[in-house]
């Protein structure tokens, strides 16, 4: 079903468990064990780290908006999910993915505009042209079995907004956490709304401290946070009755926060979430922002280009 | 060539000339590869539908392209249409050009939806610059059935019939906007009926999601919906429209279901330059039955683009045997909004009754009880009403219309809707003529499956940009 996520394509088909998508990688690798072994890539997140932001300049000179932008990366990421990545022109696939992201989410870009901004962004790696970029439409919906259709968490974000009284920072900043969850594997594990969920949570708990943005990760003392009131909402549901408030906190706001914080735990609690889920985001995400730190941008982008070179990917 | 194809493990996509030999000069020639794959290693399908599926004929043209009938050849049960979408050529070679929004949005959308009265999507194959879409047959449509009972003898269809065809395509269109598809192109032609009475809700071509879009629906395609079942709201220009757009479409299919002909058959006004022209035609059709709309009936009406316009409008013509009664010129002001529509029912179901003539001709006929329309009695005037709603927001939902008491007075609603007849209709003429396959390159030639009064039917819609 188009609106109803239950039903949707992207819950029968394009939610895995670590252990299936695991399997579903080594096979794509093993399939290619030459390739793989001449040309090493950096580790996963560190090159959806580099896609995430070559789609986001290319975004940004078409004036695309983020919602198109993040349906591009799922479509980067499914597609990766079953063609092995040395295969391809990772250039050509992220244009074809933004061009047609922003024809499902319905703010279509002419494709000769989007053909001529590809080549100007990437003029030694893409002999770009339109029946280039249409030959890998068919190739990236193929693969994808037509299954277009992205259910975003920034709509259940939007509709929990006012249950929390989120102030527009918390909004901002739960939203920033949704766009860096793309450079995860999480799309491609959790649905939308434990994503979404999970953001509202950091967003409680790391509010004081600034952005997490995609550079200076969250503190480990804010994550121990986060994993408390879980834990804290876990133990509710197993029946336990009242919980006691966390450390007192002189500060007013910080006791607002809290009392936030709680609200959203006992909401939790009373829901059938799947709080476990939101534990292994959570953890996700932790480790993400590690990882960030680790990230060269140098030397991402040299590998991916050795291998367009290498094997002539770059040619008409 | 940099795209490479996956390693293939389901067909040898390297046996072309072998493939070639067992083609026939026949339907199945559309199905050929437009031009030598040989040394090309770019994208390749994994599936051919060539392999698949065997050709049995043609059944219609559009502007998106053309559908066939076809069989399975790997035992898959069943017969299926193959839409096949009308690649863009440049000179005599056929070049990727982009797919288009509106064949992305059904493949997307068809992909998801499933339901019993929404036609289901089998599989899409993406192959040599084409788009093939397989979908499950029906062997009839609205379009087809209605045209039947215009036949000589003209008799009406059994209302057993219409009421099952209602309850099944409201059925339908509750679930799609219950998932926030608005379909934006209902008519008969759109509305599939399978051999064994079910109906289906066809041709998404121009369905959308409409939940929290990024642009206004307007925005995208200026122009929706087949003139003659086009909302009022859309005639006058409103720029936000919701599902009752459908819900109007399915009101002027049930007007037509009972007449057997358009309720109101408008002329076009054609686009010029950019700027979509006002349906004075069209609008006046259904003043002619509705009356004018005015603020009673329609609050928001003052505020939509083409107001002003409706001045324009003569109010309805009175026919010439028709004394106004006692009303004088202090009424003619509400007398220019009355509906006639109510008028307009009962001489349609008492008019049309085929009674008379049911023992003497082949046709479809109820095998008992009441074959007269009038059995519809006032619940079926009471639905149509609420479906030709003027206010989009008073109009009936398809919710509500399940709902309506038309459902639940006399016989029970069947989910086969030939359930009683005596005699099938006519089944869905599939061409196989040779010439006709060979002359299709031109895109947009006519349906060959339909009589020819449907020929003067207004074309589809304007695409998009």
């Amino acid at each position: 079903m188009a609106a109803n996520y239950w039903e949707s394509t992207q819950r029968r088909f394009w939610q895995f468990s670590k252990e299936e998508l695991a399997n579903m990688r080594e096979r794509l690798e093993d399939s290619e064990q030459s390739l793989v072994s001449m040309f090493p890539l950096p580790e996963r997140r560190h090159l959806s780290i580099y896609f995430n932001q070559q789609i986001n300049r290319l975004g940004k000179r078409l004036g695309i908006r983020q919602q198109a932008l993040a349906t591009a990366q799922i479509y980067v990421k499914r597609f990766y999910s079953k063609v092995e990545i040395r295969r391809t022109n990772p250039y050509l696939v992220i244009t074809t993915a933004l061009y047609l992201a922003c024809k499902m989410e319905e703010c279509p870009q002419h494709i000769r505009l989007i053909v001529t901004e590809g080549r100007a962004l990437w003029p030694e790696l893409l002999a770009l042209d339109v029946s280039r970029l249409g030959e890998c439409e068919f190739f990236l919906i193929s693969e994808m079995n037509s299954q277009l259709i992205i259910h975003q968490p920034y709509r259940t974000l939007t509709s929990l907004q006012q249950d929390f009284y989120l102030t527009p920072d918390e909004i901002n900043l739960a939203t920033s956490v949704i766009n860096d969850h793309y450079m995860t594997d999480l799309p491609l594990l959790y649905p939308p709304h434990i994503i979404a969920l999970t953001a509202i949570l950091l967003a409680l708990v790391l509010r004081p401290n600034p952005v997490p943005g995609s550079s200076s990760g969250p503190t480990a003392n804010n994550m121990a946070a986060a994993t408390a009131a879980l834990a804290q909402a876990q133990a509710r549901t197993g029946g336990n009755g009242q919980t006691t408030p966390g450390a007192s906190e002189k500060d007013k706001q910080q006791e607002a926060r809290v009392s936030k914080v709680h609200r959203f735990a006992n909401f939790l609690a009373e829901s059938n979430v799947d709080i476990e889920g939101m534990v292994d985001c959570t953890q996700e995400l932790i480790s993400f922002y590690e990882c960030h730190e680790q990230y060269n941008d140098k030397m991402t982008r040299e590998q991916i280009n050795r291998f367009v070179k290498a094997r002539g990917l770059d040619k008409p | 060539m940099s795209m490479t194809n996956p390693p293939s493990a389901a067909s040898g996509p390297g046996s072309v000339s072998a493939r070639n030999q067992t083609l026939k000069r026949s339907v199945q020639a559309a199905f050929e590869d437009p031009n030598d794959r040989a040394g090309n290693p770019g994208y390749q399908s994994k599936v051919r539908v060539i392999d698949k599926y065997k050709v049995v004929g043609f059944i219609s043209s559009g502007t998106y392209g053309r559908v066939y009938k076809a069989l399975g050849r790997q035992g898959q049960p069943g017969e299926f249409a193959i839409k096949k979408f009308k690649p863009d050529k440049e000179g005599e070679q056929i070049q990727y050009t982009g797919i288009s929004q509106s064949a992305v949005r059904e493949m997307a959308l068809c992909s998801e939806l499933k339901h019993d009265n929404v036609i289901r999507l089998i599989e899409i194959i993406l192959e040599d610059k084409c788009i093939f879409m397989v979908f499950e047959y029906a062997e009839h449509d609205l379009l087809q059935i209605i045209h039947h009972h215009t036949q000589q003898p003209r008799h009406s269809i059994p209302p057993s019939t219409v009421k099952s065809i209602m309850f099944q395509l409201l059925n339908g269109c509750q679930y799609l906007h219950n998932n926030w598809v608005l379909h934006r192109d209902l008519k008969p032609a759109n509305i599939m009926v399978t051999s064994s009475g079910q109906v289906k809700i066809g041709d998404l071509g121009l369905a959308r999601l409409f939940q929290k879009p990024l642009h206004s629906l307007f925005s995208g395609d200026k122009v929706v919906v087949t003139i003659w079942y086009r909302a009022p709201e859309l005639l006058l220009g409103s720029r936000h429209y919701t599902p009752a757009i459908d819900m109007w479409a399915v009101g002027c299919i049930f007007a037509e279901l009972l007449s057997l002909r358009p309720i109101f058959k408008g002329e076009e006004a054609k686009m010029d330059k950019k700027t979509v022209p006002f349906q004075r035609n069209q609008m006046q059709k259904i003043v002619d039955i509705m009356g004018l709309p005015n603020k009673d009936r329609w609050p928001y009406l003052t505020s939509m683009p083409e107001y002003n316009n409706l001045a324009t409008l003569q109010p309805p013509m009175l026919h010439p045997g028709h004394h106004h009664h006692h009303h004088s010129a202090h009424s003619s002001k509400s007398a220019a909004s009355t509906s006639h529509l109510e008028k307009w029912y009962y001489s349609t179901i008492s008019a049309h009754s085929s009674s008379s003539s049911s023992s003497s001709t082949p046709s479809p006929s109820s095998a008992s009880g009441n074959n007269n329309l009038s059995a519809l009695g006032a619940e079926g005037y009471k639905l149509l009403a609420g479906l030709l709603e003027y206010d989009p927001e008073r109009r009936t939902s398809a919710a509500q219309a399940l709902q309506h008491p038309f459902f639940a007075t006399g016989d029970r609603v069947s989910n086969n809707c030939f359930e009683g007849l005596k005699t099938a209709y006519p089944q869905r003429r599939v061409s196989q003529d040779d010439n006709d396959i060979r002359t299709s390159s031109l895109p947009g030639t006519k349906r060959s499956g339909l009589p020819d009064d449907s020929v003067a039917r207004p074309v589809k819609r304007v695409k998009e940009g």
